[in-house]
């Protein structure tokens, strides 16, 4: 067995292990140790990230000496290139990502699922399950069956099958919200008093809200909520601590119980809303031990904590791609995680310059 | 009170002329009031808009005006009544009664110009200025000059383009003249009674096309690199006369490579003159990344700092970046190429700078890339009251012919 494939089910054992609440050993210097060894396996094997570390002057002569040094490729790079430690061919799971309004989706090829579902599975029990209730679960996500290719369809298609009541339903294709199968679903649950989970984006959660218009619900005690995605590319956005009060009026959750989450198609692990921190107005995000971030100013250096900056994410679950991901979203970090901002709207348009969004709905029009 | 009707049109030019005068001076306090709120408004640089207010106007001269309405007229006294013309009737260019004319938010002074002609051709006009008051300044400084202008010319601020005050103002106009991105303009159009005449100006870009003459030694380059920077950079590269699009031959002494490295450098030297006003948002900063990985591949170049500028060299001809700062060169071994290009992604093109003696094949491609302004680089952002805005004539859309056949 390749020393890779002895880090990763290392890794997968961690996971495991942690989601049990064990004691395991995973601090900076075993973080350090994990994150270099999986990038230099990564540059020997993923030509593109290969290339690109190169010009940050680093290769298999000239590694990092830290791993707040490994460069990170940027998301768009998932657009661009094949970012994959091995034959794409042999793939276990591939995952698309949503594309913003005027772009093509990326890809992520995944190597091997049962690393993935460890890391999601982990963090999912840890900060959405430490109770460990029996929910059920409905989905305003794709429907993994249809939506093969969806990380968000993927991740609540595994958690609900394995920690599920056997009820799970879906109310999301596409842009479209099965509202009244959702309001018959959440009745039913309501009226055999079994707690549910709500799981969505914000933008079918504030079209769910919509449709829904005056209609109330008192979900069963112990039902919870988990919110992800945000407003990228789409055309209404309300802030969030307005959602969260709407969507507890509505349910009847209250909004400590309402849990964001924060992942990326890029990523094979996801950030939470800390326990601590879902009844104050300062959501902190933390991850599970193996998902590192930095916050860095646009040139890639990083900022003192507590200031604004961009996100970066070294996450060992990402071992058939690339580890490093720089994203343009925002935040700034304290002692026990970072917050979110998301990602800044760019500032209004000065001058009469045409821009790219200009460009695309010409090219619509015509 | 006499109205602009009562006065010949050389008088009312010349009161221009005299009120612009005292715009050019940094220190005028109107200006220094008018400075500050386009600084506030905008957020641009204090030299930016003190080169866009002293552009707009120490352009505004008695000369000028007359030189552009007798170009266009004819005689500046087809203003006043009829006038014979060689071997065709008399015509007299009579003002139209009502003039809108709708400021951009995001401008600096557009309104200006075609205020003066409008007033020139003693036309009542009214105004939809911006937060900065820049064109209620400049009406009191025209109605210091001369009172009579009180009469014509009203500055006004609406909110939205279909509140009734505004809708009222659109009525009553026989053109309105507006700035603005489609959707802007679209929003206006809508509102507008089907006899009114809309005159737009919506946003574009500018490109350019360095030729191997250009490049045929690096003291040319250079001083190519540095036009063509101050083109890219002036307004942090938002106007639509800003470079965003440069077309570079291959086959020259200095390869589209060095001559990306020259305009690198070029622009971080305009930046001293000229700093960046704010920082890169995320599209610039995804744009930059996605370049470099890119880049990294071998797939193009980047040149520039994601905090200052940035230059990527495309050799696939995919559209430019049309972000602040940011300029894209295209490598390419004829004319043909670089048409290829615009046409592919439909740019919409204000300015094409090309050198005063440009190759033919140069200026017809220009032509053909359906700029209405072609101008030699380093001049593309001081357009001047003596040529056309946007291929529209200055004084003509104000004034109706009436002819006389005797």
């Amino acid at each position: 067995m390749s020393q890779g494939r002895v880090r990763e089910d290392a890794l997968i054992a961690l996971a495991q292990a942690w989601a049990r609440n064990e004691p395991v050993v995973a601090d900076d210097k075993w973080f350090d140790s994990e994150a270099l060894a999986l990038f230099a396996e990564q540059i020997a094997t993923n030509a593109p990230y290969a290339r690109f570390a190169a010009t940050h002057g680093y290769d298999a002569a000239r590694l990092p000496l830290s791993w707040r040094d490994i460069p990170a490729a940027p998301s768009s790079a998932f657009k661009n290139a094949v970012l994959a430690t091995f034959d794409p061919v042999a793939t276990e799971l591939e995952f698309h990502t949503s594309g913003t309004t005027h772009e093509h989706a990326g890809r992520h090829f995944v190597q091997r699922a049962t690393l993935y579902d460890a890391s999601l599975l982990a963090s999912f029990d840890r900060f959405m399950l430490a109770d460990r209730p029996k929910l059920r679960f409905l989905n305003l996500v794709p429907n993994p069956r249809f939506k093969k290719h969806s990380s968000l369809g993927y991740m609540m298609g595994h958690v609900s099958v394995l920690r599920g009541d056997g009820k799970t339903e879906y109310f999301l294709d596409d842009d479209r919200v099965d509202a009244e199968g959702f309001a018959r679903a959440l009745q039913a649950a309501c009226d055999e008093a079994q707690p549910v989970l709500i799981a969505g984006t914000a933008f079918a959660f504030v079209a769910l809200l919509e449709a829904l218009g005056a209609r109330r619900f008192a979900a069963p005690s112990g039902s919870r909520m988990m919110e992800t995605g945000g407003f990228k590319g789409r055309v209404k956005a309300v802030e969030r601590g307005e959602l969260y009060a709407r969507l507890s009026a509505a349910f009847g959750i209250a909004p400590a119980s309402i849990v964001a989450e924060y992942g990326m198609t890029e990523l094979l692990s996801q950030f939470y809303d800390s326990p601590e921190s879902r009844s104050t107005e300062l959501r902190v995000k933390v991850g599970p031990p193996w998902l590192r971030t930095l916050v860095v100013a646009a040139g890639g250096r990083e900022v003192a904590r507590g200031e604004t900056g961009y996100l970066r994410h070294v996450d060992l679950a990402n071992r058939s791609s690339a580890l490093a991901i720089d994203t343009e979203d925002r935040g700034f970090a304290l002692d026990d995680g970072f917050v979110l901002i998301g990602r800044d709207a760019d500032a209004p348009p000065r001058g009469c310059s045409l821009d790219a969004e200009d460009l695309a709905a010409l090219s619509v029009a015509n | 009170m006499r109205t602009l009707r009562d006065l010949p049109a050389a008088a009312i030019v010349g009161s221009i002329a005299d009120a612009a005068e005292r715009w050019t001076d940094a220190d005028y306090p109107a200006r220094v009031r008018a400075t500050r709120a386009v600084m506030e408004r905008t957020g641009y640089s204090e030299p930016v808009v003190d080169f866009a207010l002293d552009r707009l106007f120490q352009d505004l001269t008695r000369a000028h005006l007359m030189q552009t309405i007798a170009g266009e007229l004819g005689s500046i006294d087809a203003l006043d009544g009829f006038v014979p013309r060689p071997d065709r009737s008399e015509v007299f260019f009579r003002g139209l009664d009502a003039v809108t004319i709708v400021s951009s938010d995001t401008t600096i002074g557009v309104a200006i110009a075609p205020l003066a002609f409008a007033l020139a051709a003693k036309c009542a006009v009214v105004v939809k200025d911006r937060d900065d008051s820049l064109v209620a300044a400049f009406g009191e400084t025209l109605a210091e000059e001369r009172p009579d202008f009180s009469a014509s010319l009203a500055v006004e601020r609406w909110k939205a383009h279909d509140d009734p005050h505004a809708l009222a103002r659109f009525a009553q106009s026989d053109i309105v003249v507006a700035f603005g991105n489609d959707r802007a303009l679209r929003a206006i159009r809508e509102t507008l009674p089907p006899q009114a005449r809309f005159m737009t100006f919506g946003h574009r870009t500018s490109a350019g096309y360095v030729s191997r003459e250009a490049l045929a030694n690096e003291a040319s380059a250079r001083a190519l690199a540095a036009a063509a920077a101050r083109d890219a950079l002036l307004y942090d590269g938002e106007g639509c006369l800003s470079v965003h699009a440069l077309f570079v031959e291959s086959g020259a002494s200095v390869s589209p490579e060095a001559f990306a490295r020259l305009l690198s450098a070029a622009l971080a030297e305009a930046a001293r003159e000229f700093p960046s006003s704010r920082e890169a948002g995320p599209a610039a900063l995804a744009y930059e990344r996605r370049a470099r990985f890119a880049a990294a591949q071998g797939d193009g170049t980047v040149y520039g700092m994601p905090e200052g500028h940035l230059v990527t060299i495309d050799p696939h001809g995919g559209p430019p970046p049309l972000l602040p700062r940011t300029l894209a060169l295209y490598p390419i071994a004829e004319p043909a190429e670089a048409l290829a290009v615009l046409r592919r992604h439909d740019l919409p093109l204000e300015a094409f700078a090309l050198p005063g003696d440009a190759r033919a094949d140069l200026v017809t491609l220009a032509v053909r890339s359906g700029a209405a302004r072609i101008a030699p680089p380093g001049t593309l952002q001081a357009p001047t009251i003596r040529s056309e805005h946007g291929g529209v004539p200055r004084i003509l859309p104000f004034v109706r012919a009436i002819v006389r056949e005797r």
